[in-house]
């Protein structure tokens, strides 16, 4: 049972608060991702909940216990970091046991355990050796190791794939993931790479400027996305935005910008009265070349195209600004010719010009 | 060809350079070995009957033997205690002090702007009227401004080079601040450590002014090797050599140590 509240947490350097009156609740056995951009306070988050970083306002349980002021040592959490942060003078052995060593476990007990996270984690035939006569993803897989080895009630990663290179990174966050599925310890896990919280999570907490923007399932956080922020800030290639003006008609209203039209239902929206300007989005991965019957058209000149592989982005010009979407028919598009794309109602995202947040009646 | 033309002459011009900076040192060296009379010849006499006759002069010499005796006694003491004092504070200063530690090392940093003569005279009259003039505790005490001061000054940047976070990984792991200096930041800073108390040793080993002024029975090796020089019309050139070869032979140790440690450093650090 390590379920986590943190309530009305604040925490100021000096007279600069960086996080303030934040609230947040972890269920058991979750996987949770702290996601936003640098200086968002998300690694300040972490380093409260592990005890590294003083609370300065507000309290944090673990399992129902009050561990706001405990030392780091005492709050049954480990902690993969950034760096990995593995003992330089000691051998791969003895950073996984040195945790063991300390609480005076029986050295056979030690050796049973160390062997069997090792073969876990595939390090069998490194323990004899120096940190630093290890690859970065074989580093990474000792500081997963030593944390795991202490089956702690929380698991806490700070950016733990951020050093290595997009291959291993995949294989990791599997691997992280598969662990995950097996042992079921309540984890947080902090990056500021979206697709990694998309991949990853069970849930992501998305935050900005020492608050939370918005938390929900990767799923909800895509595509009902609850304020402009968090729109341009998941999904790749990023979302398009155009400032529209409203024409509501019956049940219908149209959101105008130059030559684009788009149709959506009226009463899915709050506050689309005609003559409002809002903010439109449009993802890139939403809309396609147009096909016979669909409503939504917008039509410019292509710029160009980016072969990914399966699919293409395409780079359109739509009255003198560019706009993209994602398609797999992208090769039999050429550069400077006209195009015409179109959205599913569904798909197209609202937000109010003055607060960001998504009109939608349904965005949390 | 030409190349190589280029080469020999500038491997030849590097090693005449190299013999210049050395050439007074290789003549006092040569100069330990010779007899008085192959010293004072006119034309200088490379070709001799070498003798340890001087160094034997030197170690049976009381006053000397008592000054390797006090220095190596004197140093060892105060390099020891600097170190001591000096790294957990220095450890303090990188980790746990925000405020105003860059007026403290400053502070500690100034020690070492004074000249010695400066305080020299002022120690003088406190150390004759406390009764510790001309002891070696005196003279201990004296230098530990310098080593204490100069280890925390060198030891700071050894220890901010600790990373943070293993010391926070081993906070995780339920260790003490006591624990995380003496089982993490000192055995990872040990090699910049080592390199700051050889510095140390090598400053005080040299230091003559304060020893001269503050002593005068219980004189240091530096103390002694210059009286010598000082002794009379008979000038005794090769135990001055000789004596000049002793006192520097342990600095010189320990800068071969040293070096051989930061290149350790820096080929483990380029990996």
């Amino acid at each position: 049972m390590a379920n986590i509240k943190c309530t009305r947490i604040r925490k100021s350097y000096g007279g600069h608060t960086v996080i303030s009156d934040l609230n947040l609740d972890i269920s058991d056995h979750e996987f949770v991702v702290f996601l936003g951009p640098s200086g968002c306070g998300k690694s300040t988050m972490l380093r409260m909940i592990a005890g590294l970083e003083e609370i300065s306002d507000g309290t944090v349980s673990i399992g129902g216990r009050d561990v706001t002021h405990l030392p780091p040592g005492e709050r049954g959490v480990a902690m993969v970091f950034q760096s990995y942060a593995l003992y330089p003078h000691m051998s791969v052995y003895d950073n996984i046991a040195f945790g063991l060593r300390r609480q005076k476990v029986p050295a056979e007990e030690i050796r049973r355990r160390v062997d069997q996270v090792s073969n876990l984690l595939g390090l069998g035939q490194l323990l004899e050796r120096k940190p630093k006569n290890l690859s970065g993803g074989q580093q990474q897989r000792v500081a997963m190791a030593r944390a795991m080895i202490k089956t702690p009630k929380l698991f806490l990663f700070d950016e733990p794939l951020s050093n290595l290179d997009a291959k291993l990174r995949e294989k990791l966050r599997t691997e992280i993931r598969r662990m995950h599925l097996e042992l079921k310890t309540t984890t947080i896990f902090v990056t500021h790479d979206q697709l990694e919280a998309m991949t990853i999570a069970d849930r992501i907490v998305l935050m900005r400027a020492g608050a939370i923007e918005q938390q929900g399932t990767p799923s909800e956080i895509f595509d009902r996305p609850a304020t402009r922020f968090v729109a341009d800030f998941i999904g790749s290639p990023a979302m398009n935005f155009r400032e529209c003006s409203v024409h509501v008609e019956g049940d219908r209203a149209e959101l105008v910008s130059g030559s684009i039209r788009l149709k959506v239902p009226a009463k899915d929206y709050r506050d689309l009265v005609s003559g409002a300007r809002v903010e439109v989005g449009l993802r890139p991965s939403k809309m396609d070349i147009a096909a016979e019957g669909d409503v939504n058209i917008i039509s410019g000149t292509v710029v160009l195209i980016e072969n990914m592989g399966s699919e293409g982005q395409v780079i359109v010009d739509v009255d003198g600004r560019e706009m993209s979407f994602v398609t797999k028919a992208f090769r039999t598009i050429e550069a400077g010719q006209r195009i015409n794309f179109s959205i599913d109602p569904d798909n197209i995202h609202i937000f109010s010009r003055d607060d960001g947040r998504s009109l939608l009646h349904a965005a949390a | 060809m030409v190349s190589l033309i280029r080469r020999t002459v500038s491997r030849g011009f590097l090693a005449l350079m190299i013999l210049i900076a050395l050439l007074p040192i290789l003549w006092t060296i040569l100069g330990s070995f010779k007899k008085l009379k192959d010293i004072v010849t006119p034309v200088p006499t490379l070709i001799f009957t070498p003798t340890l006759e001087n160094f034997t002069t030197i170690l049976q010499n009381p006053s000397i033997r008592d000054g390797l005796g006090n220095s190596v006694v004197i140093v060892g003491v105060s390099v020891l205690l600097g170190a001591l004092f000096g790294i957990p504070a220095a450890y303090s200063l990188a980790r746990h002090v925000e405020r105003k530690k860059d007026d403290l090392q400053f502070f500690v940093l100034s020690l070492r702007f004074m000249p010695p003569v400066a305080i020299a005279i002022p120690f003088i009259i406190i150390y004759l009227d406390s009764g510790i003039y001309d002891t070696l505790a005196g003279l201990i005490l004296v230098y530990l401004i310098s080593t204490i001061s100069t280890v925390i000054w060198l030891s700071v940047p050894a220890f901010e080079r600790v990373p943070r976070e293993i010391e926070e990984a081993a906070a995780m792991e339920g260790c003490s601040q006591a624990e995380i200096f003496i089982k993490f930041a000192l055995p990872i800073a040990a090699p910049s450590l080592f390199g700051s108390l050889v510095f140390t040793f090598v400053l005080v080993w040299n230091e003559l002014l304060l020893a001269l002024t503050l002593a005068a029975e219980n004189a240091t090796l530096p103390v002694v090797a210059a009286s010598i020089t000082s002794l009379g019309k008979e000038v005794p050139w090769g135990v001055i050599n000789a004596s000049t070869v002793i006192l520097v032979l342990p600095p010189l140790v320990f800068i071969g140590l040293l070096m051989g440690f930061i290149n350790r450093m820096v080929a483990t650090g380029r990996k």
